[in-house]
């Protein structure tokens, strides 16, 4: 039993550098992903109709189609319209645009988490519709979806697991390839899932840390992790059940 | 664009359509059953109990589907001593993944019903298994759905990740034909429509329930 551990773990190099791959991919992602569901949150809410249908368009058509299909059009579909990207730049646009989709409900459900009176008085205030996103409404708004962000770049982690299928050679690929060559499936995929474990107790972890040096008062326990902490009861709400 | 090839192929994909919504119902039912016994277990008292379903629910949600399909399908080809059916692999894995989500939701809609229920009940003289059955369980019912449902359309996008195993649904059945005719904008189009038929619906409902309940 122990020697197949032992021809398993010499492939560990391997696995780490693919861990350091997913990792990449999932942060490149993720910040894709905040951008378009910033931009597509901000296009539902604008007055211009074009703008709010094509938003809303794109939120419904990414939430309710799966993830593998998209990055199938991407790294297949999109070649006919000549725009050809390499595996790992298509399976990161492929995530970031998904995960852009369910952030912008995420986003939109934090800027209506606001209170009205707020807008109200910082344009009494003075205060242009520009500035009073940036300095009155965005912060109050930021607290709001703060953990439902973290839920949605666990989100784009797992997600970089399904790049498999457009051969990235990321944690998954990865163990499937040493699997086949060594055949001992337990040890392989066991020592992929611990370290996709560590990967999202980590993320979360980072960004309960984060949570608490970003607000006052400081977020605590953004996501619950593995290991037991002492917290008080969590009123999970539907919107990060969903996400 | 090419509908002829659409036309010619429209068989082929909805008898692979066919076998998603199979996979997905399979599926659905499994991840309740084991949602529903997980997160009852969670809210349960007895110590090491609660820590199993816990370290249930954080492993899969920690770690993605492609990892549980791959161990179920070699898992089963190794200790059965022959190949299971993909069929049964996949809807297991799936079941197993998605029960660790559905798990919390009924733990959050359990821990929602108010103390005082339970306490009554058992004044009243109902067994545990009684309060849970007749009077906490229903009472969830409001806060579980919505979130259950939205759970169920994850769960019916996910049944394409059976493709890591090889398992022919509509992603896969989608994805030969691309091979076989280098089309792939009107295939791809027609997969995501079928999916979309399904999903959107059921978007719909969760959205216009979420909102009732969110003001406790």
């Amino acid at each position: 039993m122990l020697y197949q551990w032992r021809s398993v773990l010499e492939y560990l190099p391997d696995f780490l550098r693919a861990m350091g791959l997913t990792l990449w991919i999932t942060l490149l992602a993720f910040a894709l992903a905040l951008v378009c569901g910033l931009g597509a949150a901000l296009a539902r809410n604008s007055k211009n109709a074009v703008l709010r249908l094509g938003a809303g368009a794109y939120v419904e058509i990414v939430r309710n189609t799966p993830v593998l299909l998209q990055i199938f059009v991407v790294f297949f579909a999109l070649p006919s319209f000549g725009l050809r990207m390499d595996a790992v730049t298509a399976g990161t646009v492929a995530i970031g645009v998904n995960v852009g989709g369910y952030l912008c409900e995420v986003f939109r459900a934090g800027i209506s988490s606001v209170a009205r009176a707020q807008r109200e008085a910082a344009q009494v205030l003075g205060l242009s519709s520009r500035q009073a996103f940036i300095s009155v409404i965005a912060p109050q708004a930021l607290r709001n979806v703060y953990p439902a962000t973290v839920n949605n770049l666990i989100q784009v982690l797992l997600g970089t697991s399904l790049l498999t299928a457009i051969a990235v050679p990321e944690l998954t690929g990865v163990a499937t390839v040493i699997n086949a060559r060594t055949l001992l499936f337990v040890q392989v995929f066991a020592i992929a899932l611990v370290l996709y474990l560590v990967l999202s107790n980590a993320l979360s972890f980072a960004s309960g840390l984060l949570g608490r040096v970003l607000f006052k008062p400081p977020l605590e326990q953004v996501r619950p992790g593995l290991w037991p902490v002492r917290r008080a009861r969590t009123i999970t709400t539907t919107a990060e059940v969903a996400a | 664009m090419n509908l002829e090839l659409i036309w010619d192929n429209l068989p082929q994909l909805l008898k692979a359509f066919l076998v998603t919504l199979e996979l997905s119902a399979v599926s659905i039912a499994g991840s309740t059953a084991i949602g529903l016994v997980v997160g009852a277990l969670r809210t349960s008292r007895v110590p090491v109990v609660s820590q199993l379903a816990r370290a249930y629910v954080e492993i899969f949600r920690g770690s993605p589907l492609p990892i549980t399909l791959l161990f179920v399908y070699f898992g089963a080809a190794l200790y059965l001593g022959y190949s299971v059916e993909l069929f049964v692999a996949s809807a297991v894995g799936l079941s197993i993944y998605h029960g660790a989500y559905v798990a919390e939701i009924f733990r959050s809609g359990i821990e929602a019903v108010p103390t005082g229920q339970r306490e009554a009940a058992q004044t009243l003289g109902l067994s545990p298994m009684q309060t849970f059955r007749y009077v906490v369980l229903p009472q969830t019912r409001r806060i579980v759905f919505p979130p259950l449902i939205g759970q169920y359309i994850s769960l019916i996008k996910d049944t394409s990740i059976a493709f890591v195993i090889g398992m022919v649904e509509l992603m896969k059945a989608g994805q030969a034909i691309v091979d076989r005719t280098a089309e792939p904008v009107p295939v791809y189009l027609t997969i995501a429509a079928l999916y979309f038929v399904i999903c959107y619906p059921l978007s719909l409902w969760v959205r216009r329930n979420e909102r009732k309940i969110v003001p406790a």
